[in-house]
């Protein structure tokens, strides 16, 4: 053999064994219960994330004071074992369980309740969600940092140098005093005063701290003015908070307004309690490797490779142990609606929790039916929302024109196939609340409409536009819906599709005159959809607004019998249905597909499945 | 030889420096940021977020930060999926190299045969035959390949499975996938290559020699017949490489291709500048291998 051939042949085999090496490195024990989780996550911080994908994960390795049933999703003892609420619905005491431990074997006690909290409403933190905190005395200012103090406010004033010997990622030094003064720089306009996101660049803040006064700027070190100290954060003090430690054992919670679903938000995973000597060695970003995680629930996290997979571990010190019965969960991170259904199909998966479309339709026809295919309706709508600050579409009659002509039935034939027809925003499903249902097609009423707002028969209509982000279904709706329109109203409509982040930053300023939408509901009440249509709402993102409908909506927070309040809420969406900017079209279903053994799992309007139920039962035959 | 290398790792460094500095504006200029979602976040958790990723800064102080940063090999760490960039390319560079490498092989085993045979056999059914298996397989798109694919070989016959990462069995269907446009590049290669060396003098002076026709083509025709398809060599990688997005996500494969096409819709700029340079860097050095490659090939070939 020349060496050259030698040569080559070292070189193939040198190649291949590389490849063996790299697969090697791959081969895991098949796990116990294997889903799919979607998509590779963000974090596994619960304080940062927002996604489904997160949560159904945070939810397996952390607990809170409270959990969430797997079925009625009604609020079951979690690290807390109970819980009193005073007569005015404003106080909540919880008691910890004293069995309940960390991962690193410590105990949970209310100390780490009280610094996730605080950490959580931090807005140094990032926590998209911190607005489910809100509900909490002052939750909300003191996540709006120095924007919400006025003079005379305890502060908390955060400092770039840390105590000497703490950890390496602690807070600053803290400096508690009173607010006694705000000044404004003298040189700035009107204009950038106003802007709340220059807020803290422009002033300066004296504090009254130990007996002296300083003066502050939030900002980098060094950047301070004459005169002024810098520091990192100037918050309201935490204790105004209505979150507190009474013992080791017990905590107070002290709410805004009588919040009936504020356990549903204790239950939910942004509330949780992280280990604070855990994220301050390490740090925001590496806390959550799997070497150096500390969690608190029924699972830990033994592995996560990323976009393949995570393995979580049954914790055997978890209080309650014997009532978890998966002793390992792989979590993939497939993101094909295809390739997760292949991978259903072949055995490699035992729950995926969507499946395309066109998929789910065949499904619905399968013959003999699937015992393992259950749509039903989620707490979601899709729907379309009107620009009411470009004419036509300030027209309350155009709008309800455009309304009446919608024919959702021809939209879930075409596009869909277990959605159902919506004619409210709220979905149905939450207790005790019957959405007021909007109008069905009623196309001699809508040209009357459209005659009266001066466009008979569609004539001088000026053309109008529906966006949506680009994805196959948006589309068929949407060209759908243009011809219906021009089918009913004889208006002539175009589309417009952007890209995801286009789409988001178009809407967000305003910039269509119809836009595709979807709203998922956080929790199980009418507020989550409704809150959002209120003046100036951060999500209202149609200009939309009527004193009546906010009117209610802040008066429903403070009533304290809840058929009353759901009344309330029942009236603002009838406002919301008969001139409100959106058009509901129809309320997702649940398309996931779940194997006969997995047993513990149920349908709920959440479409939430925790894993700390699961149970495999290959023993029995029907579900 | 080494001037050469020295000059060619010069304008590396200088191709990367370009390429930075156009995906850099570029990301910027396209609407969007990585804190963007669908819920409208509280004015000051968008300042803080924009402070962290030093979005607040006028941009060409990004831009001197983001290069000092890069320049001393940290890509940073992304903004959807929290973790530092040079963890995930560690993690996914050597997946996405198994399953290139592997695809490649399989283009190379498959391609030059068919291509040889076919050269030698010219103007028979054999060849027409091949030629337009090797037409179809540059026609045909990868994705509908592993469609076909998986429908033959997971569904009907069962023989693999259908997606996923952790044995060999799994990384055939994706490489072959990935690698069947190739085989059929190099197939139509190889036959140009192997008719244009077949015609010349020193092919007939071994026949006339004596020689079986075994002989004359592998030993007297293919080192010259193989220079073309080496330097497909160069484009072969770059195309499995950028074209593997499609099949990692179709089989699941944890590798890099998919988070290059994510970070680019995430508007996760340290991700999706990371990958960048790093294909950049990748496609640079093989072109580099493949000219080095001629010289032991080709007596001809000389460095300067």
């Amino acid at each position: 053999m020349s060496p050259r051939i030698a040569a080559a042949l070292g070189l193939a085999l040198a190649c291949f064994a590389g490849i063996v090496w790299v697969v090697a490195r791959g081969q895991l024990p098949p796990a116990e219960f294997t889903f799919n989780n979607d998509t590779e996550i963000k974090s596994l911080d619960p304080a940062i994330v927002t996604g489904q994908p997160e949560g159904r994960i945070i939810e397996a390795l952390f607990e809170g004071l409270v959990r969430l049933g797997p079925e009625k999703r009604e609020p079951r003892p979690g690290i807390a074992e109970s819980w009193t609420l005073s007569d005015d619905g404003l106080t909540y005491t919880f008691k910890l369980r004293k069995n309940a431990v960390w991962s690193n074997g410590e105990p949970i006690t209310s100390q780490d309740f009280v610094y996730s909290m605080r950490r959580f409403l931090d807005p140094l933190t990032l926590a998209e969600y911190a607005y489910q905190a809100w509900y909490l005395k002052n939750g909300e200012r003191y996540s709006r940092a120095a924007r919400s103090l006025a003079v005379g406010d305890p502060v908390e004033v955060e400092l770039h140098e840390r105590t000497p010997g703490a950890r390496e990622y602690a807070r600053g030094v803290v400096l508690r005093g009173e607010l006694i003064e705000i000044e404004t720089d003298a040189d700035a306009s009107q204009a950038d005063l106003a802007d709340p996101a220059k807020y803290v660049e422009l002033r300066t803040f004296v504090v009254e701290s130990e007996g002296r006064s300083r003066r502050f700027r939030v900002g980098e070190p060094g950047a301070a003015r004459a005169g002024a100290d810098s520091c990192r954060q100037l918050l309201l003090d935490f204790s105004e908070v209505g979150f507190r430690a009474v013992d080791p054992y017990t905590i107070e919670m002290v709410l805004e307004s009588p919040t009936p679903y504020w356990l549903q938000l204790v239950g939910f995973y942004p509330l949780w309690p992280v280990n604070q000597a855990c994220v301050e060695t390490h740090g925001p970003l590496d806390w959550t490797e799997p070497d150096k995680i500390v969690t608190n629930g029924p699972f830990t996290l033994e592995f996560r490779r990323i976009r393949d997979r995570m393995r979580l571990r049954k914790f055997a010190d978890y209080w309650d142990a014997d009532d978890v019965r998966v002793e390992t969960i792989d979590a993939l991170a497939v993101e094909s609606l295809t390739t997760q259904f292949n991978l259903y199909e072949t055995g490699k998966c035992d729950y995926i929790t969507k499946v395309s479309p066109i998929t789910a339709r065949e499904l619905v026809k399968a013959d003999p039916p699937r015992k393992d295919f259950f749509p039903a309706p989620q707490f979601g709508t899709y729907f379309y929302s009107m620009n009411v600050t470009r004419p036509p579409l300030n027209d309350a009659r155009v709008r309800r024109a455009l309304l009446l002509s919608i024919d959702r039935t021809e939209i879930i034939a075409t596009a869909g196939s277990i959605e159902t027809p919506a004619f409210s925003f709220t979905p149905p499903g939450i207790p005790g609340y019957d959405p007021p249902r909007c109008d069905d097609t009623n196309l001699a009423e809508a040209r009357r409409l459209l005659a009266e707002a001066g466009y008979p028969g569609g004539e001088g209509f000026p053309k109008i536009e529906i966006l949506y982000n680009f994805e196959e279904q948006h589309q068929t709706i949407a060209e759908l819906v243009r011809k219906q329109w021009r089918r009913g109203l004889g208006i002539d409509v175009s589309t417009r599709n952007e890209e995801w982040q286009t789409f988001l930053s178009s809407t967000r300023q305003l910039q269509f005159d119809l836009s595709r939408r979807a709203w998922i509901g956080d929790y199980l009440d009418p507020n989550t959809f409704l809150d959002m249509f209120v003046t100036g709402g951060e999500n209202n993102q149609t200009g939309w607004g009527n004193e009546e409908y906010d009117r209610i909506i802040d008066a429903a927070k403070y009533e304290g019998d809840p058929a009353q309040r759901l009344a309330m809420l029942a009236r603002a969406e009838e406002i919301l249905m008969t001139e409100g900017p959106l058009i509901p079209i129809f309320f997702y279903a649940t398309r996931y597909l779940v194997k006969p053994y997995v047993k513990g799992f149920f349908y709920n309007v959440q479409d939430t499945h925790p894993l700390r139920y699961i149970r495999i039962d290959r023993g029995g035959v029907s579900r | 030889m080494i001037g050469f290398i020295a000059r060619r790792l010069v304008w590396m460094l200088i191709t990367l420096w370009v390429v930075f500095t156009l995906s850099f504006f570029l990301m910027r200029a396209v609407p969007g940021g990585p804190y963007a979602s669908d819920r409208q976040l509280e004015p000051e958790i968008e300042a803080n977020i924009r402070r962290e990723f030093n979005l607040d800064k006028p941009l060409y102080e990004q831009y001197w930060l983001k290069l000092k940063q890069v320049a001393s090999g940290d890509l940073g760490s992304s903004t959807k999926i929290r973790t530092p960039v040079n963890r995930i390319v560690s993690e996914g560079l050597p997946v996405s190299g198994a399953l290139g490498l592997l695809a490649l092989a399989i283009a190379f085993a498959i391609g030059l045969p068919a291509g040889i045979i076919s050269a030698v056999a010219r103007g028979t059914f054999a060849d027409v035959a091949l030629m337009s298996i090797a037409t179809i397989g540059i026609a045909l798109p990868n994705f509908v390949v592993a469609g076909f694919a998986i429908i033959l070989f997971v569904f009907v016959l069962e023989w693999l499975p259908a997606a996923g990462w952790g044995s060999l069995e799994q990384l055939v269907l994706p490489a072959f996938c990935l690698g069947a446009p190739y085989a059929a590049y190099v197939a139509r290669i190889a036959r140009t290559g192997m008719l244009d060396v077949l015609s010349q003098d020193h092919i007939r002076t071994a026949r006339a020699k004596g020689l079986g026709p075994l002989s004359v083509v592998l030993r007297h025709a293919l080192p010259t017949a193989m220079l073309p398809v080496v330097s497909f060599l160069g484009p072969a990688v770059a195309g499995i490489m950028t074209g593997s997005p499609v099949v990692e996500q179709i089989f699941a494969i944890p590798g890099l291709g998919w988070h290059f096409v994510q970070s680019a819709i995430n508007r996760d700029y340290p991700m999706a500048m990371g990958l960048v340079l790093l294909y950049t860097g990748l496609l640079y050095t093989m072109n580099l291998l493949v000219d080095l490659s001629y010289g032991l090939l080709d007596p001809r070939v000389e460095w300067d």
